[in-house]
């Protein structure tokens, strides 16, 4: 797999590092996911994964969020250069 | 004129205990209007007169989507605000920071309060409060919430901005294109001067191009529809073509610019940060195999010192009134009036006021969870199973709760932050096997099971109903409440230690509001049923007459006084089971046994069942007194409620009843899902606002209990039962 190309938010693992690309998701989610600091370029760092496998931790503009996997599946990420 | 403060921020900055320590004990929790969201609002004495706080619900943003979002939006807008205060979490400026955006589009007077300065200062950060006072253009104050310091300052910094009136300084740029455009879509906005004036155009203008379906809605109401939507259109257009994204992700990108611009010239980073606190509790608390175990154990302990410990004040209080109830039933002259007060009334407060130490308990718990920030890990660990059954992680714990007392469970889904989870877990919450139910299943199960039988029926009730509870909030998720489902983007905020007062005042807010709102409700039911279950036998005269001159001659015989008792206690007995089993709510037992048969008495051979139907009568007002009832209607004592041996009873049900084992096993069906309990329908009607939402409630569990009993009955039959 080529080095920049985005994928969903949801193909990281706790540890991994990457950068916002594109929020797919529209309507609701989407305003929400923008409020909520997913703006193009953006860091974020995967925390862990809920015991039962779902949702996720992440950080991200300094503060940690929970995600379900139906959102970060909506949200598209490239690794940092 | 009083002035108006309105106090805005994000949820967990710490607003509530800034709001109480500028306003003290001088505060009133409502609602606001139309809604179930809590609205607070108190006031100061100030040189100027009093000025009036109100707290807005904590929200990231003003976009409107969310009923939280949509309260403050309307509120700060309004022209009776004087002054709006910006609390802003100082150890996590630049999200907070967002929300301050917006705000300042509304051209008010502004104050900004710092909030934990204290958690900025172990984070090794220094803020250089006089740049941000000039960038944002009013006056910022730096207090630490939970020990009042700066909350003088913040009170003479209101007072001093109050004078001022006219917009304030501070505004953001949102960049050559974004400005060019929002300036286009201005002047077709101000062409309608009622569009105008009901809402800053700029303001508007910004909500229009992040597509805002209340900006929208407003647009098309106004007289200048089409030109504005035209331009709003072609602005778009211009704006994807030449910066590469849609509005909403612009104008999103600029406000985190700013964001991020004044916080990287506000703070600096002293030292080195201490490892976080929050980090290493996280790793034990929400850990892989750790989180569940603790999780577990903390719900135990909740449920402990709700149920266990709230039983000890509850046996005072349920004592208190059966001693009063005795008192006045042997004092009082005997009557109609005195049935009343002692029959109805009496039972009635008793039935409300023992809610009261599990109600506080529970909600001091939850109040407590909230304030630490373990609530949301609690969530983050339970929302895969909860999803399932298309609820929020955050339904757990009024779920787990419900196993004890569905009042207290239902006012628990308070924390729930989205309306839909927050209704589907109130409508399913009820279907959780209760601590009173648990009392008839004893009676019955030990009645016509053996020992093991009986046990494991009583489990089957209690996964029953938990099945239930998945299956309807599931339907509920994929019909009723389908769509706009609220994203669970949910903040894992630091832990944090509660302040004791604010945690007491809370629960003490929570018992009272429960007395004067629910109370109302369940008390008009005591009294309506305990009209159906004595009219018209109380008021027959001869009848009374007859328990008189039997009670007479009794006493006369000079027995000794144990046999006395309990001969006196026996005419009572047949003097009331009379009364009961020739009520209006008999007449209607009679009346619906038709309905009930095919599930109660599908043999046709039980000429007593329409007796089950008073038994779930009286089961509407408190599950607790399904029992006595049917002791009195089958003409039996029920023995100590303590001890549940219930001898005499459970003989008269075997021998009389006519129940078979698949019969009484449908009956505990019936009763494990069948219309909530008074206190429960009074919950939920406060908690809803709703008498369509409360009726459903009612309305489904009746329905679902008669299919789900005719379903075992279906099923009984056809593995060779009967």
């Amino acid at each position: 797999m080529s080095h920049n190309q985005p994928k969903p938010l949801s193909s990281l693992h706790p540890g991994d590092e990457a950068l916002v690309f594109q929020v797919l998701a529209q309507g609701r989610i989407r305003q929400r996911l923008l409020e909520m600091g997913f703006i193009r370029g953006a860091h974020l760092k995967v925390e862990k994964l809920a015991p039962l496998g779902d949702p996720m931790e992440l950080v991200i503009k300094g503060y940690h969020l929970s995600l379900r996997r139906e959102e970060s599946q909506c949200i598209l990420v490239s690794e940092e250069d | 004129m009083a002035t108006t403060l309105a106090l805005a921020g994000n949820p967990n900055c710490g607003k509530t205990t800034i709001f109480n320590a500028l306003t003290g004990s001088h505060q009133h929790v409502g609602n606001w209007p139309g809604v179930t969201v809590e609205r607070r609002s108190g006031f100061f004495e100030s040189p100027d007169g009093p000025v009036e706080v109100v707290d807005l619900p904590g929200t990231y943003s003003l976009s409107a989507q969310s009923e939280d979002e949509r309260i403050a939006a309307r509120f700060v807008a309004d022209p009776a605000v004087d002054v709006i205060i910006n609390v802003l979490d100082a150890s996590n400026l630049e999200r907070n920071l967002y929300l301050t955006t917006q705000l300042l589009e509304l051209r008010r007077p502004m104050v900004f309060v710092l909030n934990m300065m204290d958690d900025a200062d172990t984070n090794g950060l220094k803020l250089d409060l006089h740049t941000l006072e000039r960038l944002l253009g009013g006056p910022v104050i730096p207090t630490v919430g939970n020990r009042a310091e700066g909350i003088q300052a913040l009170r003479e910094a209101i007072l001093r901005v109050a004078g001022q009136r006219a917009g304030a300084g501070g505004t953001m740029n949102y960049g050559h294109d974004l400005e060019g455009e929002l300036l286009n879509i201005v002047r077709e906005i101000e062409r309608d001067e009622v569009l105008a004036q009901a809402c800053p155009p700029r303001r508007l203008a910004l909500e229009l191009l992040e597509g805002s379906p209340a900006a929208a809605g407003r647009v098309q109401r106004s007289h200048a529809r089409r030109a504005v939507t035209a331009q709003v259109q072609a602005s778009l257009a211009f704006l994807e073509s030449h910066l590469g994204a849609d509005g909403a992700t612009l104008v999103a990108e600029r406000r985190y610019g700013f964001a991020h611009g004044l916080a990287g010239e506000v703070l600096a980073r002293s030292g080195r940060a201490k490892a976080g606190f929050t980090a290493r509790l996280d790793a034990v608390l929400t850990n892989r195999w750790l989180g569940i175990p603790i999780f577990t154990a903390i719900m135990i302990a909740v449920y402990s010192l709700t149920f266990v410990v709230g039983k000890v004040p509850q046996d005072w209080i349920a004592g208190g009134f059966r001693l009063l109830h005795g008192w006045a039933g042997a004092h009082l002259p005997a009557g109609e009036l005195t049935s009343l007060l002692v029959d109805g009334i009496i039972p009635g407060v008793g039935a409300v006021v023992v809610f009261v130490p599990v109600i506080m308990l529970l909600m001091g718990c939850v109040a407590f969870l909230e304030d630490t920030g373990y609530m949301s890990r609690a969530a983050f660990i339970m929302d895969r199973l909860m999803h399932l059954m298309g609820l929020h992680g955050k339904s757990f714990i009024p779920l787990i709760m419900g196993t004890g007392c569905n009042v207290p469970a239902v006012q628990a889904t308070r924390t729930i932050e989205a309306r839909e989870d927050r209704f589907i877990t109130i409508l399913v919450a009820p279907l959780m096997s209760c601590s009173a139910r648990l009392q008839i299943y004893i009676v019955i199960a030990g009645t016509f099971f053996r020992p093991v039988q009986a046990a494991l029926a009583i489990l089957a009730m209690h996964l029953l109903g938990f099945a239930l509870a998945m299956i309807v909030g599931k339907l509920l998720r994929l019909s009723l409440f389908r769509g706009a489902g609220a994203p669970f983007v949910m903040e894992l905020p630091p832990y944090r230690l509660p302040v004791l007062k604010s945690t007491l005042t809370h629960m003490w807010e929570k018992g009272a509001v429960f007395l004067t709102r629910a109370g109302t409700t369940i008390l008009a039911g005591a009294t309506l049923i305990w009209f159906l279950s004595h009219y018209p036998g109380i008021s027959n005269r001869s009848w009374t007459e007859e328990l008189h001159r039997n009670e007479a001659a009794v006493r006369l015989l000079n027995l000794p006084a144990a046999e006395e008792a309990s001969r006196l206690d026996n005419l009572n007995l047949d003097h009331q089971s009379r009364v009961v089993n020739t009520s209006l709510a008999a007449s209607i037992g009679k009346a619906l046994q038709p309905a009930l048969a095919p599930i109660l008495d599908p043999g046709r051979d039980r000429p007593e069942a329409w007796k089950d139907s008073i038994a779930l009568t009286a089961g509407f007002v408190a599950k607790e007194i399904v029992v006595s009832t049917m002791a009195v209607i089958h003409h039996t004592q029920a023995g100590d409620p303590d001890h549940p041996e219930h001898g005499g009873l459970q003989e008269a049900l075997r021998v009389h009843s006519g129940f078979t084992p698949l019969t009484a096993l449908a009956f505990m069906v019936f009763i494990l899902i069948y219309t909530p309990c008074l206190g429960t329908v009074g919950m939920i009607l406060k908690e809803t606002r709703s008498l369509l939402w409360t009726g459903f409630s009612m309305a489904y569990g009746l329905g679902l209990a008669w299919l789900t009993a005719w379903f075992t009955v279906l099923g009984g039959q056809a593995l060779g039962f009967s």
